[in-house]
């Protein structure tokens, strides 16, 4: 049997990302698939004081929320690790797809309108862009 | 399963290029919203000598680049004023630096909304409303509510975006000088108007020292933040060569714009109409309207206003962050070192920092009869303050590699130590000369005490009082901190390489 192939999954602790884990676990379990959940951590803004403090904030708070997302995996039988990236989110999933070569990306859509995805930049709207692989993107909502 | 980090720091892995690096050293420290605000105090203070007064004041200021470009060598990972004064200063101190840089956030945004909010006014014609107070009063206030939510959802103007809005500005703000001085040369310029000399630029023409002090703070607010450029050039992709050059030439830019654009100013109206006027805050639009004429004066307005919009992020993001940093190191309360799960950001204490901005504002500005100079003269003295505490932070981390080459000698030893010096005398004299509501033209006081030194004062004993009630309830893990600590040889040498984790104070 060959290695089973990895499902990419993006995820910070809001709906659309629990929504987004619950069907990349479903699909793993389907495909038999490993799942990955992947934190980018990286903050905007390259100059200011303190970077460094921001980064680590955000690395912490990137190890609690995924600590859950790996621990209802887990409880769901799916094979699932952790990773997290010093990278931009959308930069963090790209690569880490690259670099594993997943079977495809999923993440949560926070459907909002494609104006002010636009503005304050939405995820899976540069990913589908910017991909080099499937993007599944999954609406929070009642599941 | 622990989750495993993969360590790409995003800096170090897709450096930027050349121009990138041009653009944030240029726009660092918002040259047209920078010169718009101070030109006519420096004007007023110096009068011909204004150009030298630029010079002069940029030499303080490239010393204690120094400090944070050595500083940051020896730590990258370890924050910078608040955390670096503390390791060396002790906590009291560190925690006063650090105050001192929020308290620079909270005073710089609401004359930033103030500048965008009359310029904005002038841009599309509407001059009433620019000359009246609550008008602008309430659209700054607009202004500050969308400064911060932008700085909390953290969107990044795109690069394309930013390098056409800098390069603009510096273009419209030569374009005037250019103008100007032609004019002054071949006619058409007021009968004010005087040919420039060289003796302009002489620091050392400047009529008398107290002239020079006040001018040269004033200078402090317009390099403001250039050190981050400095910093930023590190990163620079290509050869060391490269990247230095485009620190160097960011430099110039800068430093000619300055000059240039304040010549011809004072050249075209000459000193003592420039000085009758120097009172209206949208002094340069007067100006531009008289050189340049409808509708490329709108050019310079435009400059101006994107300018200060766009400088948010340099200046509220340094504020926000240093009150994250104290919070995760215990030095302030742990709700302002909260990151938004979606945006990454500090928006706790960005909010906080908004909305104290905001209040600060509105009621300086109903008591104060010049809130912009009053402001920015305080603004000016909360940062040589921490200017100074960094520069003598940088001088006893390296206190042990001093002595190991000329070349460190100088630029890790003599340059912060001087720079601090400089700044540390400026504060502490202008902190004294702007106690006499005399030598402050507006004449604003309070007891009898010029506004600015009760702003810039009273922020710093606010400080104390904080500080105070936050030690009495405990905290011993930061108060307890040990001070006078001294950099790693091998870290100075570069030998090794930091783990990425040692980030922020608090997790020292």
């Amino acid at each position: 049997m060959s290695e089973p192939r990895a499902l990419v999954v993006g995820f910070d602790d809001s709906d659309s990302a629990r929504a987004a884990l619950h069907a990349a676990i479903e699909l793993a379990r389907a495909l038999g698939d490993r799942l990955v959940i992947v934190f980018g951590y990286e903050p905007p803004g390259r100059q200011g004081e303190e970077h460094s403090a921001v980064l680590a904030a955000a690395r912490e708070l990137g190890e609690r929320v995924t600590r859950h997302a790996l621990a209802r995996a887990e409880a769901e039988q799916v094979p699932a690790e952790v990773i997290l990236v010093g990278q931009r989110p959308v930069d963090a999933l790209l690569s880490q797809a690259r670099i594993l070569d997943a079977r495809m990306i999923v993440v949560g859509s926070a459907r909002e309108h494609p104006v002010k995805g636009a503005l304050i930049g939405s995820t899976p709207h540069r990913l589908l862009h910017l991909a080099d692989r499937p993007v599944l993107a999954v609406p929070a909502g009642p599941i | 399963m622990a989750p495993r980090a993969v360590e790409s720091k995003g800096l170090k892995k897709d450096a930027i290029g050349f121009v990138d690096a041009l653009v944030i050293g240029l726009a660092s420290t918002a040259p047209a919203y920078s010169l718009a605000a101070v030109i006519g105090l420096i004007v007023i203070d110096a009068g011909v000598q204004a150009p030298a007064v630029l010079i002069a004041s940029f030499v303080p200021m490239f010393f204690i680049a120094a400090a944070f470009y050595y500083m940051d060598r020896a730590d990258p990972d370890c924050g910078t004023t608040f955390s670096w004064v503390t390791r060396t200063l002790g906590p009291y101190v560190g925690w006063m630096g650090g105050w001192a840089i929020t308290m620079t956030g909270v005073l710089v945004v609401g004359s930033l909304a103030d500048v965008a909010a009359r310029y904005a006014f002038l841009l599309v014609g509407w001059d009433a409303a620019a000359e009246s107070k609550w008008a602008v009063i309430a659209f700054a206030v607009c202004l500050i509510a969308i400064m911060t939510w932008v700085c909390v959802i953290g969107t990044e103007a795109s690069a394309t975006l930013q390098r056409v809005l800098i390069f603009g500005q510096v273009a419209g703000l030569l374009l005037f000088a250019v103008v100007a001085l032609g004019k002054v040369a071949f006619g058409g310029a007021p009968s004010t108007s005087v040919d420039p000399q060289l003796s302009w630029l002489s620091p050392f023409a400047v009529d008398s020292l107290s002239v020079l002090t006040v001018g040269m703070l004033t200078g402090v607010f317009i390099y403001w933040g250039w050190e981050s450029a400095v910093n930023l050039t590190e990163e620079t992709s290509g050869d060391g060569a490269a990247s230095g050059l485009a620190g160097i030439l960011s430099t110039v830019i800068l430093l000619v714009t300055y000059i240039v654009t304040t010549v011809a100013c004072v050249a075209y109206a000459g000193p003592r109409l420039l000085s009758e006027f120097a009172d209206d805050e949208g002094i340069f639009s007067t100006l531009a309207a008289d050189v340049l004429g409808s509708p490329l004066d709108k050019l310079v307005v435009l400059a101006i206003l994107t300018s200060a919009l766009a400088s948010t992020q340099t200046t509220i993001l340094p504020a926000s962050r240093t009150t994250l940093s104290m919070a995760r190191a215990d030095a302030m309360p742990a709700a302002l070192g909260r990151i938004h799960p979606r945006y990454l950001t500090p928006h706790v204490s960005t909010i906080v920092i908004g909305v104290v901005a905001t209040v600060w504002y509105v009621g300086v500005s109903a008591f104060s009869e010049n809130f912009l100079f009053d402001t920015l003269t305080a603004l000016a003295l909360m940062i040589a303050f921490y200017y100074a505490l960094t520069g003598i932070a940088c001088v006893i981390h390296y206190r042990r590699e001093l002595t190991r080459s000329v070349r460190s000698f100088l630029f890790i030893g003599v340059a912060p130590a001087i720079g601090a010096l400089v700044l540390g005398y400026l504060w502490v004299k202008a902190t004294i000369d702007y106690a006499d509501p005399e030598t402050s033209y507006t004449g604003s006081a309070i007891f009898g005490i010029g506004l600015p030194t009760v702003i810039g004062i009273g922020f710093l004993l606010l400080g104390v009082v904080f500080m105070a009630v936050w030690r009495l309830g405990g905290h011993r893990d930061f108060f307890g901190r040990p001070s006078f600590e001294a950099v790693d040889p091998d870290v100075a040498a570069g030998r090794v390489v930091l783990e990425e984790d040692k980030a922020g104070a608090g997790a020292a």
